[in-house]
């Protein structure tokens, strides 16, 4: 056996790292590279869960790690990947209410948010300081995601956001909450991801939302498009 | 006993219950009917019931139905209670049978079905909010009664108007509830119960929950400066609606209002002056609005106006002389109160149930469009000239025998021992004579415009009689209001309310003597004198013209126009001349304009400046709203920031 300490050491390792690959999402505007950065996040959430499960021994935990691997680092990518190849938009370069800088440093404010909070929620909880940790930057997480969907133009990038918050949340419930029931609601939320991804895939993914509109409105998919 | 109090009870609600069901399930004239005739039952059952518990003085609490933790289904009466069942179930039976043929006029099927299955859930809901024991039940059936009264309101909603009176009724009716809403939380936490009781509370303690329930039932009940939905709402609803509405949901208001009153053991004298005050004020208003209305039913919807008024003014009077240790006096207000609006209900119920038969042989509500009805509609006139006694407060019918109660009450302000407070009785009680005088003179011309003189349209020149059941609808009311008159000593006291009140049955038999030997007397005389009698028929000097139209006739504005006069500061209409010359000099006259205006004052200071402050903040609000998702996602990040700020705060 691997000597828990050591493990913990690696894990808040990748705790840096998890928060890097969220301020590359923020910033970055190239779409195969924001995609990549998603992966690898993915993976580093993967990562975590596997080294949680060594530490603790549970196996919803593996099973959890298992689950994103299989779906968060190779369906959901290779998914996106297909799109982005067919629409032939390799960057994102228009920004709403928020350009990358100033995103990058109201992240950060974020952090210390989430710090701030957890630490006066989770006080009396006595935490172990990974986990509390955990919980900080799984929260950020989620936040930066929502960064991400309000302040990027692309559907696409959107989409990725959203991806990345859900990752934030699937961070926190590893580390806070009880697992099986958090469990079952990934799975119902990363098929809705995936229903959605493919019903924006058939109506243009290359557009900004008011192009996108549109095109919707043109294909009357639904009807009466002023509902919209 | 108890289990008697209960079988009439529980026959009562079934009867209503089936009642609302029947004609929903069975859409057809006679599931119609016997809808009606469930509420008919129910209103006989209802009468046992209440007659009961006001002979024995004792209250029945029937079994609690918990159907929430911590929340009993409660139901329970005591003589308050008993006399305003007593006041419904003596509304019903007319309006019932008036229904009966009146909403086979509705335009389509399922709107009868639904007037009929409203009507009888109406009256269920106002039955119910009297009889609950405790808040939750209280506000409970308050909205079904409002939602059951806009929905009746609302029947014909291809209408602009009923639109605009469904409207307004919605939104004054909510505000109504929220001010309850508040007063009953406010009193839930003094007391710490959701009791109707009181219990033991401090007095100074009780003046929100006193403020926020009085505006909340005045609302209801049509205090001015709330009272402006009344006038949109009554002429839209169907007659047997506007009776009811006006005869005993505005009373339920009143019923709601006294039980708070009731169960203080010392309000404040201060309260007794507020109510008072408004009292006076809504007397005043509604009948000086009234003298002006042309609109027959909006008409007798600003009377009610000032008959609540009246209600208010002896509630007032009781809070004076209770907080000012003056106990028989206080019963004797609060007495006056109770039979006024008794009275009131029987009267309003009769005078509104008389304009439908109008309205629905003539086709309007104009009353200039009237006139000569005593011809062509001659029981109807009789019907509408015993509501309009009874109104007007000539004895001996009833709306005598409450006012002169309040009299009696204001005449010994000199037993209270502040000089100032004298002072105020006597200018309240001054107001309290010109609305009853100016009532007088609205009744005289609505019942001379209307059924006297020579029809001004042809609508009311071929006017007909209505159906039988109209008639005996109409009829009920208004025996029950010459009894109520006559035996009102006698009702008072099997209510075991003993106060010196004067035995009008004697004055009764007396006026009625007079006016039997006063008939015969000049029918005698007609006929030994050959025609040279007071029988003398001939034309009546027409200014010089060949005949006299109806147009030359005294119209309802004519009539009211020297009070209008007078009063014209509170109408405050203004006669603008807006001339033009030729000349820069102003010595040859061009043309020109002449208006008069009208200023609506309760509307254009009271309502619009809020309505306009409302509106302008949504605009502003609805700027959110742009259609973008980058903000709508915006939105939800400064939201969950502001949610972490704030639990990081509380935490």
């Amino acid at each position: 056996m691997i000597d828990p300490l050591y493990l913990e050491g690696v894990i808040k390792i990748l705790f840096v790292f998890v928060l890097i690959s969220a301020a590359l999402i923020i910033s970055t505007r190239s779409l195969a590279s924001v995609l990549n950065t998603y992966t690898a996040q993915s993976f580093l959430l993967a990562a975590v869960s596997f080294l949680l499960y060594l530490i603790e021994g549970k196996n919803e935990l593996l099973l959890l790690a298992g689950l994103t691997l299989a779906s968060k680092v190779l369906l959901i990518p290779h998914f996106i990947n297909r799109i982005e190849e067919k629409i032939k938009i390799r960057r994102d370069l228009d920004f709403t209410y928020l350009e990358p800088t100033t995103s990058l440093l109201l992240s950060i404010g974020l952090i210390l948010l989430s710090y701030t909070f957890l630490s006066r929620v989770f006080g009396d909880l006595a935490l172990s300081k990974l986990f509390f940790f955990g919980a900080v930057i799984g929260l950020s997480l989620t936040l930066m995601g929502m960064l991400v969907m309000f302040s990027r133009k692309k559907v696409i990038t959107k989409a990725l956001g959203y991806l990345s918050m859900e990752n934030g949340v699937l961070m926190l419930g590893i580390f806070v909450t009880e697992l099986p029931f958090i469990l079952e609601v990934l799975i119902v939320i990363d098929l809705i991801i995936l229903v959605l991804l493919t019903s924006i895939l058939a109506v243009g993914l290359d557009s900004s939302i008011e192009e996108y509109r549109a095109k919707i409105r043109k294909l009357q998919i639904w009807n009466g498009g002023e509902a919209l | 006993m108890n289990s008697l109090l209960e079988a009439l009870m529980y026959g009562a609600f079934a009867a209503l219950f089936s009642g609302t069901v029947l004609p929903l399930l069975y859409r057809s004239k006679n599931a119609r009917k016997a809808s009606f005739g469930l509420s008919f039952i129910s209103s006989v059952l209802l009468l046992g019931f209440a007659g009961t518990i006001l002979y024995t003085g004792k209250g029945v609490l029937f079994p609690a139905i918990s159907f929430l933790p911590g929340l009993d289904f409660t139901l329970g009466a005591d003589r308050l209670s008993a006399g305003f069942v007593l006041l419904i179930a003596a509304v019903v039976p007319g309006v019932s049978i008036y229904s009966l043929e009146y909403t086979e006029h509705a335009k389509s099927e399922a709107g009868k079905d639904l007037q009929a299955a409203l009507t009888n859930l109406f009256i269920l809901a106002m039955l119910l909010v009297v009889l609950a024991g405790n808040m939750v039940v209280f506000l409970i059936f308050w909205e079904i009664m409002s939602l059951s009264s806009l929905l009746l309101v609302l029947h014909d909603y291809s209408s602009e108007e009923n639109k605009k009176a469904g409207f307004f009724y919605f939104v004054m009716t909510n505000l109504s509830t929220a001010f309850l809403f508040l007063g009953f939380i406010s009193l839930f936490r003094l007391t710490g119960s959701a009791e109707l009781g009181l219990g033991s509370v401090e007095p100074g303690a009780l003046t929100l929950p006193f403020l926020c329930l009085f505006t909340g039932f005045g609302i209801k009940a049509g205090l001015v400066p709330f009272h402006k939905w009344l006038p949109y709402a009554h002429p839209a609803a169907p007659s047997g609606v506007s009776a009811l509405m006006s005869g005993v949901m505005l009373k339920v208001a009143v019923y709601g209002f006294l039980r708070f009153l009731l169960a203080v053991p010392s309000p404040e004298l201060w309260w007794g002056v507020l109510v008072l005050t408004v009292g006076s004020l809504s007397a005043l208003f509604g009948v000086i609005y009234a003298l002006k209305e042309s609109d027959i039913k909006r008409l007798l919807a600003y009377s009610s106006i000032e008959n609540i008024g009246i209600i208010f003014i002896g509630i007032g009077l009781y809070v004076i002389f209770k907080a000012e240790g003056l106990p028989a006096l206080a019963l004797m207000s609060l007495t006056g109160a109770c039979f006024h609006a008794f009275n009131h209900a029987l009267f309003k119920s009769l005078l509104f149930l008389c304009a439908g038969s109008v309205v629905h042989a003539t086709g309007t509500r104009n009353i200039e469009a009237f006139g000569g009805l005593v011809k062509s509609m001659p029981v109807t006139s009789a019907l509408f000239l015993i509501g309009s006694v009874s109104i007007a407060a000539l004895p001996p019918a009833n709306g005598f025998a409450g006012e002169l109660l309040l009299y009696q009450a204001f005449f010994q302000a000199s037993a209270l021992n502040d000089p100032l407070l004298t002072v105020l009785l006597v200018i309240a009680l001054s107001g309290f004579a010109l609305a009853g005088a100016l009532a007088a003179a609205l009744f005289v011309k609505l019942f001379g415009i209307t059924c006297l003189a020579l029809p001004r349209s042809e609508e009311s020149r071929l006017a007909k009689e209505v159906p039988k059941l109209m008639l005996v609808g109409a009829a009920v009311p208004a025996a029950f209001c010459i009894l109520a008159g006559l035996f009102s000593k006698q009702l008072l006291s099997l209510a075991g309310l003993d106060v010196e009140y004067p035995d009008l049955l004697l004055l009764g038999l007396l006026l009625g003597l007079i006016y039997a030997a006063l008939f015969l007397a000049v029918r005698a005389k007609d006929k030994n004198g050959k025609g040279e009698g007071p029988a003398r028929i001939s034309e009546t000097w027409g200014c010089g013209a060949p005949t006299l139209a109806p147009s030359m006739e005294y119209s309802s504005a004519g009539f009211s126009e020297p009070l209008v006069m007078i009063l014209k500061s509170i109408y405050r209409t203004r006669i603008v001349h807006t001339p033009k010359y030729l000349d820069g000099q102003e010595s040859l006259f061009k043309n020109g304009d002449v208006e008069i205006r009208l200023l609506r004052f309760f509307e254009e200071y009271l309502y619009i400046p809020p309505a306009r402050a409302i509106e302008s903040i949504s605009k502003r609000v609805a700027r959110l709203q742009n259609g973008k998702l980058d903000s709508y996602v915006l939105y939800a990040f400064l939201a969950v920031i502001a949610l972490i700020l704030a639990t990081g705060v509380l935490v």
